[in-house]
């Protein structure tokens, strides 16, 4: 039993973060190729249904395989937006809208018939090498489902090789920084554009199927409930850094977890209820996430920097080669 | 042998951008229906519904209006920021907040009607403007991304209203839960009318101002210099921050009162559901008008009287997600409209020296 | 990298090469031969094709009819790629680099021979290793963006070498460097073809043309006119041939000592990354005379030409427009006081692409009296005033109400270079006012210069090509480092001296 208030935020914290993790990694490695996908919503949803569909009507029981699901028909979703954005060079915005309005309204319609239904595949919390026994810490933070490594760990290293340490993740950042240049030394400019835009909806996808298989362990609509907008500001605060990404999330869901810390033990305001407290803290984290984007901006401006943003540089402009 | 090849342009004219547009709504549309079609629902007799209860009856007219009002004026308000290439998703945030900040004075203070009515307007629409306040300023001043942040204050537009209307304004008078208490006054119906609200007059009112002011004033030459190049617009001598703000300010206010005048016109009490996604809608018709504000008082209507039968259709059986998804396919249709419109087919030339070396 | 022994066949030739952008023809059955082992000059006005015929070449457009043969072999480029495979690389006008990568991570960006992992360290070794190879250095670990221009052109040309480039095009390399690293590049050129290499210089700078080139072709509006030997070649008749025609600009000076109509004391300001650019300038320019700026671009001029017009707020100083103080005044009182202002990024700056030309025409005019009262827009005034004036630059356009952005680039800076001159009833501030224009265009601009101030106004003319300063000043101001290093009425001006005062070295300047 862990009995200290910030430990219990964080190993709340941790699960609770993880669909933003993945949502903001697939959005940072979305917009690490110069496309912005504002669609997140609706990937979470998609992944999310096509999970929990797996899970039910076709009764698989290995939730990897479930994920497995959910993640390919987020990809699916994903491929159509990346066809659009990058074939045809629609506007990002629109499409992004596009895809998290009717991912939404998709999921929750083929989920109509399964509000709250019950299926037994689920993850099962890993403690890796006894660690969640060491105490209360590692109780805190060694003590969950084995996705969540992926999604803390194994996820971000993976992508910190590929960007920093592999002539391909090098050739990546520079299709997103300056596609015209790449294109020059011949990297091929849309393919990379159109398989990563497709590889981040997948990873997006993962956030809601995780969700699914850990968090509310059951279908219901409008499942996502905003943690995809959540996510493209944290991949904003993180600079488009894989590991930065983890700690913008984790600190997103350790507002959440405030909320739950504070029920729990009955925590109470001056003058208000404590379902007051319970209001004022649930609006906290897209409070905090709005500061979390706002202050580097104006530091940036205080110091009279000029990059003021470390965004990629051709992020959301379709790329054309015989323009002129 | 000729072919034919596609060619781009680099701008296109609004005309054929237009119709392209409302080409790829359509198509959108039509995709949905199939959709339908495969998830065994009839579009064909779905639609025979929809337009019977839009179009059939005078009540149905009169409701697709109602529905029509807040739609137009969201629109109005994301397509004036539009002008400046600022994307206002918070359209829905500021909304509630008007609402919101009008029914703090329509449940405290049972005036005159009239006055009642004035100051529910002015606090909503400056309600509205103050929920877009922080985006502007750090969009205008640090060159903060204006996307995210409307938009993340739209969440907490929500829980601010549902805090209202479960905790401190909350109605324990009456059988009606999770709602504040109705407002003291409300806005007049039509003469001769039986449902539809005055507060109709006011996207229209408004849609007249904007034409003129983007027709013939400098005002509008200024904001469309900024959406087209804010450093020529600044070369010009045009205080670019400060307009950015300013517009911001306007699109707030006209999103705020569109939730006062849904209110004190229709819902007349506050509760976490007033907003059937009349931002989105907004955003919508006005992404589908491509910044022409008469294109968005018809673009409006049609969206509206979409949502208007989704909604009667749910008795029938359809749920609302659909139109959600609906939506998406409509505006997936407008982006791919909107470029499909910079292309032409352009023949090649025939050219000897080329076919012999094949 | 590297050259291997030139084969009996040419190194390309392309023939009947035609290419049209959304209907407008840019090549017109073009013909072009390259042997190994030249330097080739493509010279031509903006517009001839030259960068179009490049571009094809080099697998970035392709044509809708020609053919490409290199050293023997027909291509069907379908991109850069295949052209680089080729042996064909193309270092371009707007250098194709990533700003915030090393110099080391953009020599091996796309390239098959980077190893399939990399760290810093690697890369920054074969880098190194390169640079010895070609005796061309430049700091590797540097990112691009902290570089100069001619640092980042080496970087472009070791690149395309790097990849077995054996022919290489340069699209007008000098246009954006200093004199002293303009002969460098020469010395490269000249080391490249000494190797068996060949090299496309594309250029309209006659006298660069006649220094460093084996052969010439020259192309006017789309088509080939001749290709010769540069020995024998006299610039007369290269002018000739690029225009078609013969024109000399006649400008008559003379030394004024009129009233001031700018006045700057101790003016220092910062450029757009916070560092000190401009520092304690004094400048004069009186009504009816031209002040030459020279300088190398970067020194400040940017910085002067924006403080000025109220683009950009002085630290220290005054900025006195006829006795009126308007430092840091608001861009609408300077504008007012008769201040007009041709900005270096024409198009970025001083035009909206997307709206119509009407729109832009009155964009500096919309608040007067004759085109608004109070906030209506007087808008058959605002069609007329455009037609006047698109009729006066003479710009090329179906109609007023035509998107700006439609028009061809030349007929863009000429409506912003007669827009400010109308502004400019007091002053104009030129920044580069002829930089990409042939000549015809850069004739008409200057004798647009010269009219303003034979009416009496003042000009201030900032100009990296120091022969349109020599050409056009009464008086020279030399720029460097965001101080004005010296002042010469035009009888005593030296070409020798200001070269030596551009590149920062006063004292020897100052020696007789």
């Amino acid at each position: 039993m862990i009995d200290n208030a910030f430990l219990s935020i964080i190993s709340v914290a941790i699960p609770a973060s993880t669909v933003v993790v993945f949502s903001a990694t697939g959005a940072m490695v979305t917009e690490r190729v110069g496309v912005l996908n504002l669609g997140q919503e609706g990937l979470i949803g998609i992944g999310a249904v096509y999970t929990v569909i797996a899970a039910t009507e076709w009764g698989i029981a290995s939730p990897w395989l479930c994920l497995g699901i959910g993640v390919l028909a987020a990809a699916v979703l994903g491929a159509i937006f990346a066809v659009a954005v990058v074939i045809f060079r629609t506007n990002q915005v629109l499409a992004g809208l596009a895809l998290a309005l009717g991912g939404v309204g998709l999921a929750n319609q083929l989920g109509t018939n399964r509000n709250g239904s019950l299926y037994r595949t689920k993850f099962t919390e890993e403690s890796p090498f006894g660690l969640g026994g060491v105490g209360q810490i590692g109780e805190a933070v060694f003590r969950h489902y084995a996705i969540v490594y992926v999604a803390y760990l194994v996820v971000p290293a993976a992508l910190w090789f590929l960007y920093f340490r592999t002539r391909h993740g090098m050739n990546v950042r520079a299709v997103g920084e300056n596609p015209a240049a790449a294109d020059a030394v011949g990297v091929n400019v849309l393919g990379m554009r159109l398989w990563y835009t497709i590889l981040g909806a997948a990873i997006s996808g993962c956030g809601g199927a995780y969700l699914v298989l850990t968090l509310t362990r059951s279908w219901s609509p409008d499942i996502a409930r905003g943690r995809g907008w959540v996510a493209l500001a944290v991949v904003i605060f993180a600079a488009w850094r894989p590991f930065r990404v983890v700690v913008g999330a984790l600190l997103f869901g350790a507002m959440i977890s405030l909320d739950f810390t504070a029920q729990a033990r009955g925590w109470d305001l001056p003058f208000l209820g404590a379902s007051d407290l319970a209001f004022l803290l649930s609006m906290l984290p897209y409070l905090v996430t709005l500061i979390a984007i706002l202050t580097p901006a104006g530091l940036a401006r205080l110091g009279r920097r000029t990059r003021a943003t470390a965004a990629p540089g051709a992020l959301a402009i379709p790329y054309f080669r015989e323009e002129r | 042998m000729n072919t034919i090849r596609l060619e781009r342009r680099a701008t296109s004219d609004a005309r054929r951008s237009a119709a392209f547009r409302v080409l790829g709504a359509v198509a959108g549309i039509l995709v949905a229906g199939l959709v339908l079609l495969i998830t065994s629902r009839n579009p064909f007799t779905l639609l025979g519904d929809a337009l019977d209860a839009n179009f059939g009856s005078q009540r149905g007219l009169e409701e697709t209006a109602i529905y029509a009002t807040p739609i137009l004026l969201n629109g109005l308000a994301v397509a004036l920021s539009l002008r400046m290439k600022i994307w206002n998703i918070g359209a829905d945030g500021q909304f509630l907040m008007g609402a919101w900040a009008a029914t703090g004075v329509g449940i405290h203070w049972a005036g005159p009607d009239p006055l009642v009515l004035l100051v529910m307007a002015l606090v909503g629409a400056a309600a509205g403007a103050a929920w877009i306040l922080i985006p502007a300023l750090a969009r205008a001043y640090w060159g903060v991304n204006e996307i995210i942040t409307t938009l993340l204050l739209n969440f907490v537009a929500l829980q601010l209203v549902l805090w209202a209307t479960l905790g401190f304004w909350r109605d324990t008078k009456s059988a009606v839960v999770q709602s504040a208490p109705p407002v003291s006054a409300n806005l007049p119906v039509f003469p001769g009318l039986d449902f539809l609200h005055i507060g109709f007059i006011a996207p229209l009112v408004l849609t007249a101002v904007l034409w003129w002011v983007f027709r013939s004033s400098t005002w509008g030459f200024e904001i469309d210099t900024i959406g087209g190049n804010p450093r020529a617009a600044a070369f010009a001598g045009i205080n670019v921050p400060v307009r950015i703000v300013l517009v911001m300010l306007c699109t707030g206010a006209i999103a705020g009162l569109s939730g006062m005048i849904h209110l004190s016109g229709y819902a007349f009490r506050l509760n976490g559901g007033i907003s059937t996604n009349y931002g989105l809608s907004g955003f919508i018709v006005a992404a589908l008008a491509g910044g022409s504000f008469i294109g968005l008082l018809v673009g409006g209507l049609f969206i509206a009287s979409m949502l208007h039968a989704g909604i009667t259709l749910q008795a029938k059986g359809l749920s609302t997600y659909i139109i959600l998804a609906i939506y998406g396919a409509i505006l997936l249709g407008i982006a791919i409209g909107e470029v499909a419109a910079r292309y032409r087919m352009v023949r090649e030339r025939y050219d000897p020296a080329t076919e012999a070396a094949r | 990298m590297n050259a291997e022994a030139p084969g009996a066949q040419n190194a390309v030739e392309a023939s009947g090469i035609t290419k049209s952008f959304g209907g407008a023809l840019a090549l017109d059955g073009v013909d072009l031969t390259l042997a190994w082992g030249e330097v080739h000059a493509l010279l031509g006005e903006n517009g001839a094709g030259k960068t179009t015929l490049s571009n094809i070449i080099a697998g970035i457009y392709r044509a809708d009819a020609g053919r490409v043969v290199v050293d023997g072999v027909e291509h069907q480029f379908r991109n850069p790629a295949q052209a680089i495979a080729a042996g064909i690389g193309m270092v371009h006008q707007h250098f194709r680099l990533v700003a915030p990568m090393s110099v080391a991570e953009n020599l091996h960006l796309g390239s098959p021979q980077t190893p399939r992992l990399v760290t810093e360290k690697i890369l920054v070794g074969r880098a190194q290793a390169l640079m010895d190879e070609l005796g061309l250095h430049v700091d590797p670990t540097a990112k691009i963006w902290q570089l100069s221009v001619g640092e980042q052109q080496r970087v472009e040309i070791l690149r395309v070498l790097s990849r077995g480039a054996r022919v290489l095009i340069l699209d007008e390399p000098t246009a954006v460097l200093t004199a002293q690293e303009a002969h460098d590049l020469f010395g490269v050129m000249r080391q490249l073809v000494a190797g068996g290499r060949t090299v496309v210089f594309i250029s309209h700078k006659l006298n660069e043309v006649l220094d460093v080139s084996d052969r010439i072709t020259v192309l006017r509006g789309g088509r080939h006119v001749v290709t010769r030997d540069t020995a024998g070649a006299t610039a007369r008749e290269l002018a000739r041939l690029m225009t078609g025609e013969e024109r000399e600009l006649d400008v008559t000076h003379r030394r004024i000592d009129g009233a001031a109509v700018l006045e700057l004391h101790g003016v220092s300001a910062r450029n757009s990354r916070g560092l000190i650019a401009l520092s304690q300038c004094d400048l004069v320019v009186r009504g009816g005379e031209i002040v030459g700026v020279a300088g190398v671009s970067g020194n400040g001029q940017t910085e002067l030409a924006e403080v000025i017009t109220g683009l950009r707020p002085a630290e220290t100083g005054t900025v006195v427009v006829e006795t009126v103080d308007l430092t840091n005044a608001s861009v609408r009182n300077i504008t007012a006081a008769g201040v007009g202002h041709i900005p270096e990024d024409r198009i970025g700056v001083g035009m909206v692409s997307s709206a119509p030309v009407k729109d832009n025409a009155v964009l500096r005019h919309y608040r007067t009296d004759e085109l608004s009262a109070g906030k209506q827009l007087k808008r058959t005034a605002v069609v007329r005033f455009a037609e006047r004036l698109v009729a006066a630059a003479r710009v090329q356009t179906r109609s007023v109400h035509t998107p700006a952005g439609q028009m061809s680039g030349g007929n863009q800076q000429r409506l912003v270079a007669h827009r400010e001159a109308l502004v400019g009833q007091r002053l104009l501030v030129a920044a580069h006012p002829t930089r990409g224009l042939d000549v015809l265009a850069t004739q008409e601009v200057q004798s647009a210069l010269i009219a303003r101030r034979d009416d009496g106004a003042g000009v201030l003319l900032i100009s990296d090509d120091l022969d349109e300063v020599l050409l056009m000043s009464d008086r020279i101001a030399v720029m460097y480092e965001g101080r004005i290093m010296g002042m010469f009425d035009r009888g005593d001006a030296d070409r020798a001296r200001i070269g030596l005062l551009m590149g920062g070295h006063a004292e020897e300047a100052v020696a007789p």
